[in-house]
């Protein structure tokens, strides 16, 4: 008996060696300039990018196999990161995760199909990519925020005086205090929800075509808000000063257009779905 | 610069008027031919400015000429696990149906446009030339399958959605011709599946 537990512990132990030694990690310096560019390319893995304490790109790379490479380029203040797949690999073997380092108003791209993205402490522009990937952002400002996904859930937190773009397809959309010029997100099935203040004087876009919408506000929050489901449903918990004229038809239950606060500090938001639910809500102190 | 670079460069540089992407151009005739193709997609997309609706000669010609520069390649029976750099390029043929719903969209736009300006006469039902089958899914699909087959299924599920989309929003534009929501849902609808094919050829130019 003893003897068979002692064999299989040697078998664990063999292929946990195995996979230490399959794994290698990498380390890659870049001295840059202000408002660097860093662009990440990487089909399996995830991507994590955080604030350097100077002008130094730094890329630890854990790569899972042999069967991918890590191609580095810098052309000027330029940084180019892609994994390189060889014949045979898959999303297990391909997989490379990143840790990355970079100066804080750096202009940064990462593209991933598998795998998680995430960005946090940056103020320079933002531009993640990602058919199956799960995003998230927090801690931005002062930026162009860009986000592609297919399936993947996108999370931005605390993105201030941005230019923010997000397009979905059946990911699920957070924005949590994100406000800035423009604040745009379309999805097709996908859910939406906002919760912050719509800003001051900005624009905010949510549209999807069956996914619901769901806005939470605090009781300051001055706005002049129009909100339309084409054949689903609105429903509005905070009391709005009409709107005598709009593009659209008001019908009960379908659409309601009208401002709340200040109407000389509001921002405009815009509402609308096709067949999904719209929930324009109060916040509570909890949330 | 190389091939990869110049790509990436073109949305940055689009007149093309930086050295490193002319220095390029010059010595490298897959780039400098698919530069060629965009440019003459730019200028099937203006034709649409002085018609009501795309004639079909605007998608055959940017076929014809996709096929005549080798973008567009018949599928081979046999495929190397990974791509060669040729072959990387021949998969820009996913520019055909990501241009062509961006020149739709554009159509549609156009057409509202010219819409709201004719006032006094009805507004006409935008109702978009090109079938969404048309636009060769089950190849997309087939391409997913290669390049990356661990999302076949989300871009199966995606594509379907998104089609069920486009029905149901050009479904109520029929019935309504003047509701502006269901005009720009349809146009939304568009511009979804433009982006997932773009994801799709992004990941095959990798």
């Amino acid at each position: 008996m003893v003897s068979k537990e002692a064999a299989k512990l040697v078998a664990v132990s063999v292929m946990l060696a195995c996979t230490v030694v399959a794994q290698s990690k990498k380390e890659y310096r870049f001295a840059v300039g202000p408002r660097a560019g860093v662009s990440v390319m990487n089909p399996y893995g995830s991507i994590s990018v955080k604030p350097s304490p100077n002008n130094t790109v730094i890329v630890d790379a854990v790569l899972h196999s042999d069967k991918v490479e890590v191609d580095n380029n810098q052309n000027g203040n330029r940084v180019d990161i892609q994994s390189h797949l060889l014949s045979g690999a898959d999303p297990e073997s391909g997989r490379v995760d990143y840790e990355i380092l970079v100066p804080a108003d750096a202009s940064v791209t990462l593209h991933s199909s598998i795998g998680s993205m995430r960005a946090e402490k940056l103020h320079g522009d933002v531009n993640l990519e990602g058919p199956g990937s799960e995003v998230s952002l927090r801690d931005i400002s002062d930026a162009h925020v860009h986000v592609k996904t297919m399936n993947g859930t996108v999370t931005l937190y605390n993105v201030q005086n941005g230019h923010v773009e997000v397009d979905s397809l059946s990911g699920e959309v957070t924005l949590k205090s994100v406000n800035g010029s423009l604040v745009q997100v379309v999805s097709t099935s996908g859910k939406i929800n906002y919760i912050g203040d719509f800003g001051n004087s900005g624009e905010y876009r949510l549209t999807s075509h069956s996914g619901d919408i769901e806005a939470t506000i605090p009781e300051w929050t001055s706005a002049d808000v129009s909100a339309r489901s084409v054949r689903g449903e609105v429903h509005d918990d905070i009391p709005l000063q009409p709107k005598t004229h709009t593009s659209f038809p008001l019908d009960k239950g379908r659409a309601f257009a009208g401002t709340v606060g200040r109407v000389a500090v509001s921002s405009t938001v815009v509402l609308r779905t096709f067949s999904g639910k719209i929930h324009l809500r109060k916040r509570s102190d909890k949330q | 610069m190389n091939c990869v670079e110049l790509k990436q460069s073109l949305a940055e540089v689009e007149d093309l008027s930086g050295a490193e992407q002319r220095a390029h151009l010059k010595a490298c005739p897959a780039c400098s031919a698919l530069v060629q193709e965009l440019n003459q997609i730019v200028a099937a997309a203006s034709e649409l400015r002085a018609a009501d609706e795309p004639s079909p000669r605007v998608w055959n010609s940017i076929e014809i000429a996709l096929r005549r520069e080798g973008l567009i390649r018949p599928q081979t029976a046999q495929r190397v696990p990974v791509a060669s750099f040729s072959a990387r390029w021949g998969r820009a043929r996913w520019l055909v149906p990501a241009a062509a719903m961006l020149l739709l969209v554009v159509g549609v736009y156009q057409r509202q446009e010219s819409s709201s300006t004719r006032s006094s006469q009805p507004t006409a039902v935008v109702a978009p030339v090109v079938n969404p089958s048309g636009l060769n899914d089950e190849d997309f699909i087939q391409e997913v399958a290669e390049n990356t087959p661990a999302l076949r299924i989300q871009y199966e599920e995606n594509l379907r959605r998104v089609n069920d989309s486009i029905r149901d929003a050009q479904s109520a534009l029929d019935e309504s011709p003047n509701d502006e929501d269901a005009r720009r849902s349809l146009m939304d609808a568009y511009q979804q599946k433009s982006m997932l094919f773009q994801m799709a050829m992004d990941r095959s130019l990798e």
